[in-house]
């Protein structure tokens, strides 16, 4: 065998190469990618294209959950903060400034990225260093803070009722290169495709980052604290590391949020709800997989967008009921219980309970 | 450093909340000032210590605390608008009337939160008693589910709270003019304190109790079935974030589904301020955190969530285990 005299994660790697551009799941994502790329071709409403783009922002956004909550095991509750803060650098330099170009743009996006690299650290020192528990609490305050700055300070964030701003050149609305396929070139679909790249070069990042020998640190650190620290590593600064990685990622899909629906306000990118959205899809898509965020993205923005349609059929079922009605407008209830469920009886979620099974089956 | 070696920084800090204000604000607005941050600090306290109490016993970070928090301000809302239409003791001109129609309400509410609290405990948070991550994941669940029942029953829109007719308005004691109700829930808050921290301190079940927060597995080679005082501590827990969700509601004057989310993050701070599992902590950690946040809210009006945030912060560099780390 050529795999003797190897260590088993240098065996398990020599494996994964070598099945890299052949296995099944290799052309299961070449498929969803080509499916993201033609999506604005394929359907021509925008209400579908809006979806699927808002799924793939959540499933990058949530993906850098992931390797906090899957890959490190440390429980972040304000995780939205980051992304919050890179949309609202777009919102301030693009309609607060009124700062219309491409350098502001991404100066927007560079600074969002320093800021929550720098807070982030600076919470992980707080709160890391005791108890990974602190962490929770301590990034729900700052969440819970800055959601009231952000709706406080109206001269710079436009208060609760956000600001709404323009975009250079290409982004713009009215940008327009005729027509292709059918469809009209307009700066609605150069930045879909521009969210897009940038998402899917996130993506790979994350891959690269939690397939690194880092990324190994951090599984066992997940698995065993104690166990990581006495083999010797400082397990504080990998969690650190981990966590500031996830907040710029994070920052940075938040700038891509602010393009795409060319708004930002505190209810839409920076509160508890957004917090919980992003939760309630890591847990129902998988922890620990990273695709598993497209999975429970898909499923929460898919069942969202067409739940006006599921009420009206509820409530010409069920005329004359109002208990019934009330029941159904409070979607959120049952996701709630949904989500209890999954907790209890599919803890790995939808993909990490599909990869266990497949897993199994290898082995026998 | 050793995190228990500057306790004199922590009095220091204590201290300093009190004095320094006075350097800016006139005597008899500080004292004014001084009774609303006190009674806002009883108001915490309540919500702070089910929380607190609940985490240094079962070491679960209970993120439904919020929501039953709301149910109590939303139960003790129905049973005063009962007990008034039934009485009418809510208009009375006797303080005492007042009191007893506010008080029954309070009472109410603890029971009724009190029994949602068990079957929380018994249906939900049972199950993952061991795993952080997942008391986590299932608290925040339990949360979005209790805080959609209250819509459902209550519907999603503000409500204005009754308040008794004496608690309106202010005393005025030698020109200083004093807001009746924060002086009745200062009142009341540090009853509810004495009475926790005789049960905790003199009798048996709060000897257990108390040793259950230093090592749990100690209490059940004891012999004690540990279970069945989770649930206790749980709807213990539970009744105090219901009492405290109804004078707060009767302080701020208004109801809403959502009330539990802004709550929850200071009984958060104050009870890593005070030290997870302490009373006296969560008591002292709060009056801190409402004190100063009148002041502040009184000289910089919008830095008053400032301060709290940076009152952690220096908490957690100088004494990262809170101010009372034993658990007493």
């Amino acid at each position: 065998m050529k795999e003797r005299g190897l260590t088993p994660v240098q065996a398990f790697r020599t494996r994964e190469r070598k099945g890299r551009f052949t296995g099944p799941s290799f052309f299961l994502r070449i498929l969803l990618l080509a499916f993201l790329g033609a999506t604005p071709f394929l359907f021509r409403s925008f209400e579908l294209t809006d979806v699927i783009l808002k799924i793939i922002i959540f499933s990058t956004l949530v993906a850098s959950y992931d390797i906090l909550l899957g890959y490190t095991g440390i429980v972040s509750l304000g995780h939205v903060l980051y992304f919050g803060i890179g949309s609202y650098f777009v919102g301030i330099f693009m309609g607060k400034l009124g700062w219309v170009s491409y350098g502001p743009l991404l100066l927007a996006f560079v600074l969002a990225v320093l800021t929550s690299g720098i807070l982030s650290i600076l919470i992980g020192f707080f709160s890391l260093r005791i108890r990974a528990i602190f962490f929770a609490m301590v990034t729900l305050a700052f969440m819970e803070f800055a959601f009231i700055l952000a709706s406080q300070l109206r001269t710079i964030t436009g208060g609760d009722d956000g600001i709404s701003f323009k975009l250079p050149g290409i982004l713009s609305v009215e940008a327009n290169f005729g027509r292709f396929g059918g469809v009209d070139l307009t700066g609605r679909i150069v930045s879909y495709y521009l969210i897009l790249v940038v998402c899917f070069a996130l993506f790979l990042m994350m891959l690269r980052f939690v397939n690194s020998p880092l990324g190994r640190v951090l599984l066992s650190i997940r698995d065993n604290e104690q166990r990581s620290i006495a083999i010797g590593y400082k397990t504080y600064l990998y969690q650190v590391v981990a966590s500031t990685f996830s907040s710029c990622v994070a920052a940075i899909t938040g700038g891509c949020f602010a393009i795409w629906v060319r708004y930002v306000s505190p209810e839409s990118s920076l509160s508890v709800p957004v917090m919980l959205d992003v939760f309630l899809m890591v847990i129902v898509g998988g922890m620990g997989t990273l695709y598993g965020g497209i999975l429970g993205a898909a499923f929460l923005m898919t069942t969202r967008a067409f739940l006006p349609k599921i009420q009206g059929i509820v409530t010409s079922l069920l005329p004359g009921m109002p208990w019934a009605i009330r029941f159904s407008e409070r979607w959120l209830l049952f996701f709630g219980l949904l989500f209890i469920l999954i907790v209890y009886f599919f803890p790995k979620g939808i993909l990490g309970t599909v990869q266990e099974r497949f897993e199994r089956k290898r082995e026998t | 450093m050793r995190p228990s070696s500057r306790p004199w920084l922590a009095k220091w800090i204590v201290v300093g909340i009190f004095l320094v204000p006075l350097l800016f604000i006139g005597l008899k607005t500080y004292i004014t000032l001084t009774v609303s941050g006190l009674a806002m600090g009883m108001l915490f306290f309540l919500v702070a210590s089910g929380f607190s109490l609940i985490f240094g016993f079962l070491s679960v970070l209970n993120l439904a605390h919020g929501a039953l928090f709301a149910w109590g301000a939303y139960i003790g809302f129905t049973s005063f608008s009962l007990i008034n239409r039934w009485t009418g003791w809510g208009g009375s001109e006797s303080f005492l009337l007042n009191m007893a129609i506010f008080l029954s309400a309070l009472i109410f509410s603890g029971l009724l939160v009190g029994l949602l609290g068990i079957l929380t405990e018994r249906l939900v948070i049972r199950p993952v008693y061991g795993s952080h991550l997942f008391q986590i994941f299932i608290t925040v669940g339990a949360m979005i589910v209790l805080e959609e029942l209250i819509r459902v029953v209550w519907g999603p829109d503000d409500e204005v709270m009754p308040v008794p007719i004496k608690f309106i308005g202010s005393l005025d004691l030698f020109d200083v003019v004093l807001s009746k109700y924060p002086l009745v829930a200062i009142g009341l808050g540090s009853a509810i304190y004495l009475a926790i921290h005789l049960i905790l301190k003199k009798t048996r079940i709060g000897t257990i109790v108390r040793a259950g927060v230093e090592n749990p597995e100690m209490v059940q080679v004891m012999g004690h079935n540990i279970y069945r005082y989770f649930t206790g501590v749980f709807a213990v827990g539970s009744a105090l974030a219901a009492i405290g969700g109804g004078m707060w509601a009767t302080f701020v004057k208004s109801i809403h589904p959502a009330m539990g989310g802004e709550v929850i993050v200071f009984a958060l701070i104050v009870a890593i301020i005070g030290g997870l599992g302490s009373m006296t902590g969560s008591v002292i950690g709060a009056l801190m955190v409402g004190l100063s946040y009148n002041y502040v809210a009184y000289l910089v009006p919008k830095g008053a969530l400032g301060i709290t945030m940076l009152l952690l912060v220096v908490i957690l560099l100088v004494r990262p285990t809170g101010l009372f780390p034993e658990g007493t």
